[in-house]
């Protein structure tokens, strides 16, 4: 079963990879940005922002999937971390730089999303086995 | 034109509050629509769900917020657009403490505090 939920982790990640990744694609096709019409078909008038949509639909229905049974704590970890894999692959595929702040920050936006983690499965148990005695 | 590498320019930082403000109006909608004890099981709630403006509104929320973010990640790297947009998270969670009363815990408190500072250090870093 634990198997399963590291499928599960890995391909809610894989997915919102997908969709950022299209975002960028389909944004990048689309400028100059502006609040048009002629923007909004740019947008919708390439493969990229369909992508998108299906990293997205496929997110959803990972994260319901494994909402059902997987520890809500790692399944919240999971559908963050995706800075991660988006961060590494941005590097190779739009030739981005992994500046300082950019480490850094990612270094302690990855500590604050793993403490929301624990968080989430620290107060799951909790009420799991909540005791009236105990409050 | 596309703002050079280093420079956040006011459209960009208007785009990043904008993805906030609909990404955590959108949750709270849905929060309020699923949420809903008047709401009944099954086939019955979606219809509820469907004849209230709730619902609709995260619907909304969250077109918006995708073209928001395609705007948003055309004018910066995606590397900085992800790590910014971590700050959705923090948002979400102090909105469900002021909006809905939920506990902070001390744990909850730190990670926010962690996500606020690696944001603030990519920001800086723009």
């Amino acid at each position: 079963m634990k198997r399963f939920y590291l499928l599960g982790f890995l391909l809610l990640m894989a997915f919102d990879t997908l969709a950022q990744i299209s975002f960028k694609y389909a944004g990048t096709q689309a400028l100059p940005v502006e609040a048009s019409l002629a923007w909004l078909l740019r947008v919708f008038g390439q493969p990229w922002v369909y992508g998108a949509v299906i990293g997205y639909v496929g997110a959803f229905f990972t994260w319901m999937a494994l909402l059902k049974h997987a520890p809500i704590g790692p399944a919240f970890a999971a559908s963050h971390l995706e800075v991660v894999s988006v961060m590494l692959l941005s590097i190779w595929l739009f030739d981005e730089q992994l500046t300082l702040a950019r480490a850094l920050g990612a270094l302690a936006i990855i500590g604050g999303i793993v403490c929301l983690g624990l968080a989430e499965s620290r107060e799951h148990a909790a009420e799991a086995d909540a005791d009236p005695a105990l409050g | 034109m596309m703002p050079a590498e280093g420079s956040i320019s006011t459209l960009v930082a208007s785009l990043w509050l904008l993805n906030i403000v609909l990404d955590t109006g959108g949750q709270l909608a849905f929060k309020a629509a699923a949420g809903d004890p008047a709401a009944g099981d099954g086939l019955a709630r979606w219809k509820h769900m469907a004849s209230r403006p709730w619902l609709w509104l995260g619907v909304g929320s969250y077109v918006a917020e995708f073209l928001v973010w395609i705007a948003f990640l055309s004018l910066v790297p995606l590397s900085e657009g992800v790590l910014l947009g971590s700050i959705n998270i923090v948002a979400i969670m102090l909105a469900g403490r002021f909006l809905f009363g939920e506990k902070l815990t001390r744990l909850r408190v730190i990670g926010i505090a962690l996500v606020t500072l690696g944001v603030t250090i990519v920001g800086l870093g723009t």
